[in-house]
């Protein structure tokens, strides 16, 4: 109220000042009101929220919240005159005291806009530049000493720095144990020890190298490290939020990264792949985009500030996604300001969601090269499809068929001009109506944009839900709606009339496709399609019928031959909707729409166009524009991300092998390598790495080895040696850093759950699918529950159990499993007396101690029960046991059997610990 | 040893130094903090992770035993927490936020009202569905929807003008609960828990006592870790389901679980000899023994049966609707892991919408008169006796007692012109017991109810004050995850003096 009596007043005085014609001086008109208004706060003493006022080029690069408080000439995008006049009630500067009175505003605006001189600071630029270490281009270091691992040459100089000396090796069984679930998460079996023990008495190197490749080169290789960056993602097949729903087909995604690994994809290229997978052939390694949990448009209510927030925040989705996983940085916090801490602005943040502007959270089909898998197995169903539908067409010319989202009439090829569909029902509701013909079988006929227009009895028209919705492209929500007045005999149909005379084959009609494609698992009504005969139009102007969806199933039942081609071909149409190109939860893509600078992240308060660009600091501009279309944005940056002289792309990734192989990286903090981070344990050897991974020098090595860099590490002495403690290396470095011991070190939820499996033998190791289920089939607003985490089905490696966020799978969770919320670079690791009830009295151990027990018993053909304790300690511990452990488990399997020394053995420190 | 991952370089520099001081005698070797400190690049006052300009408070947490009890940042009010969750949205202006003009108006349309709220088109104004009376010696205005809560707002710190940035239940929930509407934070439990550790040496810290339909629609976020240890998640049981796996399996004896224990110990033993002092595997020994003792506790504190029945008379076990008599049974249930030392014990009044005709909890967007009235009957008698047993026993000395929901409803209704929509703008929660003023309200909503007016606060500032009575700042109480020092409060937060008594 005071304020706008204030201006009132000092509206004369402005006009006064108005009429001035001579220039503002910087030292007699603008100094003195910055000094006098501004300097307590934003001068050489304090500068609050990153700002002061003495410098120009603070003024130009502006304070923490990262936008220009001065753009010479232009004094309404000045962010200092903004906060002066106090347009935005929240950000009124001076904070105390009067506000400024007009003429000073004036003055202030006027200068600004003659272009802000300000003698003696004019050739002062804005440095964006930063010293912190990531930020810097790797340097290949040299290696210190001679020959060897050079990793172990680097450790070694720095134990040597401390006076430390290094273990000796680990013996056989825990080498081989370690390696094995470091490499595949899985324990070796007993006569694969067996092997190894005597193989290593002949060669130890040769033996070790022999089983480093086996294990590189098997498929659970891949199963086991595409955990490892599922998780950094926070990757889960349902959206969170909440309904929590069911995203249909995204593990596709997690196929992909398993085959990635398998197949050693070069990072580089993996990378690519994962942003702009859609322009390689991989359409499906996109689900990497929208890996994040999500809220729907459908359940953020109706207000547009809620759409445009929730919008936002997918966004961010994104943004921490690719930042954390690729960059090693945190973007969160460029959000609303600039980063406190690293040298990443808001227009930064801005500009990478300009990047990914046009990505939304959704399925598509994704885009697949001529000779991927999936291409590969629809052209072998199809082959098979087209047998049938020979025998279906020569024997009754017409059938239906249900493609789950969708039902298809097929009839006898006829060319026409215009097909009617005439419903045998007096309600008729559809999203989406297409026709088909025999030449080009992916060309919709019935599309609007191809020129077609639909016609229905105008009594029957329902204003809210024209028949325009059925052939305008768009799946689900839009709708078409037609009704038979009541008492009439008449019922709804449809004119499809073409721009000219097409030949047409097939009728496709759905209602929800959409949702159909999108999610799964819930308790939907049945879907139900009306029965319909269908005509063409004849030159003459009369009718023929083509055929209909009762009389084709009259034709049906009168054939056994024909029920049962009927019969394979929808067992085939399963089948290619399951291993087929199908549609799946990988992202879906539209036109971007321009991207602005969120003043304090509100997408209510848009500011300067941003373009689509990396991170400034290390060279992010891409030469791109808000004009630039949404796929060329995304394959730029992921250029950029691979350029060999990015300095973090590298980094990061060795370093997340490194802490994947070693139980903590070289910088602990894996997502983070700005300031809040930790500083490199071994700086130089992470800079060799890093160089090593693009730049190989050894002979056989690829660049971008995923594979090659894991070999290098677990080839090396550190890898190799024994984890036990000595008091002198505990004295020094306690948490074995310098790596003068293997760090002793918890294994995961997975490798607790693959390894009791495969000791019952009990393994299903097929690879890849739709993921086994432990939830229920659910209502769209409610809890998953768990139904099933113990049965025939489970008995898949757990990477293939449905990652649920935020739901318990009630044993599992409790072992630090991710949530799936938040980013998670590196799981905590607890310890909780659930993890004990969880180990001791689930169903799931339960049943495992009783399979173990009997797998054991009948291995060793009724030799005894001793024998039978033996077997279960190498199945489950890779060992034999001491004298006296097997006196006592043999005395326990005696009394109350063997179950309990299987359970017993299950709940150990050793089974839990890698050695 | 301590993850260094979970602690800012400052901790971590603290930490390392700890080990290597404890290792080394105070003496430092040749590689020793100073080495340290310089790699890091950091000195401790110039931690940047650090917002508030206050350090950090840092549990020492010992891996052994991560439950003992642990300092308070300074004096506490209360040692222990009960939080009454009501998912859903309690209608401030039906019960405890009395609106005069709401009836003057009543079936207006005045100016100002939006077009569009989350649901959809609005209506009119409409009075309470129930009258108000004034109660107790406070003559606090209550409807008669709540008359047992009632009785007590003598005992009651009302916050009036609480807002919401939300006006969806899920990210309305987690807001609450976690300080952040995006799913995956740590819940305000866990970080309780996180920071006091236990007073109980044989139940969990910190128990979600969930509401006997299910879940709340945030599921698990309203009482899950987020990025913290899963050791400070809340253990999840009520009166009637005893956790999962907690009961030994009918395939299995007293005997066999005798055996396994032997041959646990043995192994554990022989193992620990070659990694003599690995505290990560004395944690994990000491782990099986506190399952050993829930094994017993749990059951014992489950089982209500030695409760007098004047005590199930007074919660109403014995009379009304199953769901009523079963939340009472969570009430009393409640009560007594207050009494064992439970930390933090959350009870949720209200689960997620099945979709079908049954009430599952608050949200009333239609029939509010009678959807209300059913949730309330479950909610107002045990809940009532709950906090009157509670005094009665003392308790409410030392613990605060939190009643909560995630946002209010609207004082004109939708569209259908039965029920009220979601309010982010203004609700009502109130606090009572330890360390906060008896029979106070603090701030005003506006004279419809629509809007926060007289000392608007934010969820933010209510979390940062119960942190404050539990004797924790706030701004000190934080977790380095992925390069922040994360909060409850985020970067926000003011502890509202004026209710401290």
């Amino acid at each position: 109220m005071t304020k706008t009596a204030i201006w009132g007043i000092s509206l004369a005085t402005v006009m006064v000042f108005a009429s001035r014609v001579q220039a503002v001086d910087f030292e007699k008109d603008v100094w003195p009101i910055l000094e006098e208004t501004c300097l307590d706060c934003h001068g050489p003493e304090k500068q609050k929220s990153e700002f002061r006022v003495d410098q120009r080029v603070s003024l130009l690069k502006g304070g923490g919240s990262g936008i220009a408080a001065l753009v010479p000439g232009k004094p309404e995008r000045s962010y200092l005159i903004e906060v002066i006049k106090g347009i935005d009630p929240e950000m009124i500067m001076p904070q105390k005291g009067d506000p400024l009175d007009r003429e000073d505003i004036a003055i202030l605006e006027e200068w600004i806009k003659e272009g802000a001189e300000w003698p003696g600071q004019m050739d002062v630029v804005v440095d964006e530049g930063t010293d912190h270490w990531s930020f810097q281009e790797v340097i290949r270091p040299e290696v210190p000493g001679k020959g060897g691992n050079p990793i172990d040459s680097f450790l070694m100089k720095a134990l040597a720095g401390v006076d430390l000396t290094a273990s000796g090796s680990a013996d056989a069984k825990s080498l081989i144990r370690r390696v094995s679930i470091i490499l595949t998460g899985l324990p070796p079996t007993p006569e694969r020890v067996e092997k190894f023990e005597s193989d290593s008495l002949e060669d130890v190197d040769g033996a070790y190298t022999e089983l480093v490749d086996e294990l590189l080169a098997s498929d659970h290789f891949g199963e086991r490290w595409a955990q490892h960056w599922l998780d950094v993602i926070r990757w889960a097949e349902t959206n969170g939020s909440e309904a929590n729903l069911y995203r249909k087909g995204s593990w596709i995604y997690r196929d992909y990264v398993i085959r990635a690994f398998n197949e050693d994809l070069p990072y580089d290229q993996f990378v690519q792949e994962q942003l702009a997978g859609d322009q390689m052939g991989v359409g499906e390694a996109t689900g990497f985009l929208v890996a994040g949990s999500h809220v729907p448009a459908a359940t953020v209510g109706r207000e547009p500030t809620a759409i445009r927030q929730a919008r936002a925040d997918r966004m961010d989705e994104i943004m921490q996604t690719v930042a954390a996983s690729m960059l090693g940085v945190t973007v969160g916090c460029a959000r609303c300001h600039n980063h406190k801490f690293d040298p990443i602005t808001i227009t930064d943040y801005y500009a990478l969601t300009a990047v990914f502007q046009g990505v939304e959270f959704g399925g598509r089909h994704p885009e697949f090269a001529e000779d991927h898998p999936r291409r590969l197995r629809a052209k072998e169903l199809q082959a098979e499809m087209f047998k049938e539908r020979s025998l279906l067409r020569d024997g009754a010319g017409q059938w239906g068929e249900d493609w789950g989202g969708f039902d298809q009439f097929q009839f006898p090829a006829t060319t026409t001009k215009v097909l009617k569909v005439d419903f045998d029902w007096p309600l008729i509701r559809l999203d989406e109506l297409q026709v088909y013909g025999p030449k080009k079988p992916g060309k919709n006929l019935a599309l609007a944009s191809a020129g077609t227009r639909l016609e229905v009895d105008p009594e029957m028209g329902d204003k809210g839900n024209p028949v325009s919705n059925a052939n305008d492209g768009e799946f689900g929500t839009m709708i078409w709606k037609s009704k038979a007045p009541k008492g009439s005999q008449q019922k709804p149909w449809v004119e499809i009339h073409f721009s000219r005379p097409q030949e047409v084959s097939s009728f496709r009609l759905s209602l929800n496709r959409d949702y159909f494609f999108e999610t799964d698992y819930l308790e939907q009504k049945k879907k139900e399609f009306p029965d319909y005969r269908i005509s063409a139009l004849q030159e003459d102007g009369s009718w023929v019928e083509l055929g209909g969806t009762k009389k084709a199933e009259k034709l049906m039942s009168q054939s056994a031959d024909l029920q049962a081609a009927s019969k394979r071909l929808q067992g085939h149409i399963a089948k290619y909707g399951e291993e087929g190109p199908r549609h799946s939860f990988v992202g879906k893509f539209g036109k971007p729409e321009t991207t602005h600078v969120l003043h304090r992240g509100s997408p209510e308060n848009p500011r300067d166009e941003v373009a689509p660009a990396g991170f400034a600091v290390i060279g992010g501009d891409l030469g791109l524009d808000s004009s630039t279309p949404e796929a060329v944005r995304r394959k730029k940056f992921a250029e950029w991300v691979v350029r060999p002289e990015h300095p973090l792309t590298a980094r990061v990734m060795v370093n997340r092998i490194w802490h994947h192989v070693f139980g903590e990286g070289i910088v602990p903090t894996a997502a983070d390598f700005g300031r809040a981070g930790a500083m490199p344990t071994h700086p130089e050897l992470l800079d060799w790495l890093a160089a090593e991974f693009v730049e190989p020098t050894a002979s056989d090595a690829k660049p971008w080895s995923m594979k090659g860099m894991i070999r290098l590490l677990v080839m090396s002495d550190a890898f190799r040696r024994s984890s036990e403690p000595n008091s002198a290396g505990i004295n020094a470095d306690a948490g074995s850093r310098l790596l003068w011991r293997f760090p002793p070190q918890r294994i995961e939820a997975e490798a607790i759950r693959d390894g009791v499996l495969q000791a019952s033998g009990k393994l299903d190791r097929s690879i890849g699918g739709r993921s086994y289920r432990i939830h229920n089939v659910k209502k769209t607003y409610a809890q998953w529950q768990v139904v099933d985490n113990h049965g025939e089905e489970t008995w898949r490696r757990m990477i293939y159990q449905e990652r649920m966020r935020r739901v318990d799978d009630q044993i599992f969770t409790a072992f630090d499993f991710p949530d799936c919320g938040q980013v998670r670079a590196k799981r905590p690791v607890s310890t909780t007396p659930l993890q004990a009830l969880n180990l001791l009295n689930s169903e799931f151990v339960v049943e495992q101690s009783d399979l173990v027990a009997a797998r054991a018993v009948e291995e060793v053909f009724g030799a005894g029960t001793e024998d039978a304790v033996r077997r279960c300690f190498e199945l489950l511990l890779t060992r034999q046991p001491s004298g006296a452990e097997l006196e006592a488990c043999t005395r326990i399997a005696n009394s109350n059997g063997l179950h309990i020394v299987c359970r017993g053995l299950i709940n150990s420190n050793e089974f839990s610990f890698l050695p | 040893m301590s993850n260094p991952e979970n602690l800012s370089p400052h901790g971590r520099g603290l930490l390392d130094r700890r080990n290597f001081m404890k290792s080394t005698g105070g003496t430092l070797g040749g590689l020793g903090l100073a080495h340290l400190l310089s790699n890091d690049g950091l000195a401790e006052t110039e931690d940047p992770t650090n917002f508030s300009g206050k350090a950090p408070i840092r549990p020492d947490i010992e891996p052994d035993h991560p439950d003992v009890s642990r300092v308070a940042h300074h004096g506490p009010a209360a040692k222990q927490v009960l939080v009454i969750f009501c998912p859903g949205a309690v209608s401030h202006v039906d019960t405890f936020d009395y609106k005069p003009d709401l009836t003057k108006y009543h079936g207006k349309k005045p100016p100002g009202i939006p077009a569009v709220t989350f649901e959809g088109p609005t209506g009119n104004i409409a009075k309470p569905f129930w009258d108000f009376k004034p109660r107790g010696e406070s003559g606090k205005m209550v409807s008669d929807l709540l008359p047992h809560l009632g009785k007590h707002v003598d005992e009651f710190c009302f916050f009036h003008s609480l807002h919401t940035p939300t006006s969806t239940h899920p990210q309305g929930e987690n807001f609450f609960n976690t300080g952040f509407t995006q799913e995956g934070f740590p819940s305000f439990g866990a970080w309780v828990t996180y920071a006091l550790g236990s007073e109980s040496e044989e139940l969990p810290a910190f128990v979600a006592i969930n509401d006997p339909r299910g879940m709340a629609r945030s599921g698990k976020n309203n009482f899950g870790n987020g990025f913290l240890p899963a050791t400070f998640q809340g253990t999840d049981f009520n009166a009637k389901n005893p956790p999962s796996n907690l009961a030994r399996p009918a395939r299995y004896s007293r005997k066999d679980d005798h055996l396994t224990t032997e041959i646990l110990k043995q192994l554990n033993g022989n193992h620990l000899k070659r990694y003599p002092g690995d505290s990560n595997l004395a944690a994990r020994i000491s782990s099986y023994e506190l399952a050993g003792q829930m094994q017993m506790s749990v059951p014992e504190v489950m089982d209500l049966s030695n409760e007098p029945s004047s005590i199930h008379k007074e919660y109403g076990t014995d009379a009304g609707t199953d769901l009523k008599r079963e939340y009472a049974k969570n009430c009393i249930l409640a009560r007594r892991l207050l009494e064992k030392g439970v930390r933090v014990v959350q009870l949720f009044n209200g689960s997620d919408p099945s979709g079908g005709n049954g009430i599952t909890n608050w949200d009333s967007h239609s029939n509010i008169k009678d959807t209300h009235a059913m949730q309330a009957e479950i909610m107002d008698q045990p809940t009532g006796a709950l906090i009157n047993d509670l005094k009665r026993r003392g308790l409410l000395e030392d613990t605060l007692v939190v009643w909560c929901t995630e946002f209010g409803r609207m004082p004109f209704l939708q569209g259908n012109g039965t029920g009220r929509d979601h309010n982010p703008d203004a609700f009502t929660c109130f606090l009572a017991g330890a360390g906060v003023k008896k029979g106070f309200s603090y701030g005003e909503s506006d004279s419809f109810g629509a809007k926060a007016a007289v000392n608007p606060t934010s969820v933010y500032d209510f979390n940062a004050t119960i942190l404050h009575l539990m004797g924790l700042d706030h701004e000190r109480l934080s977790y380095y995850h992925n390069g922040l020092e994360r909060r409850l409060t985020n970067v926000h937060g003011h502890v509202v003096k004026e209710v401290l008594a």
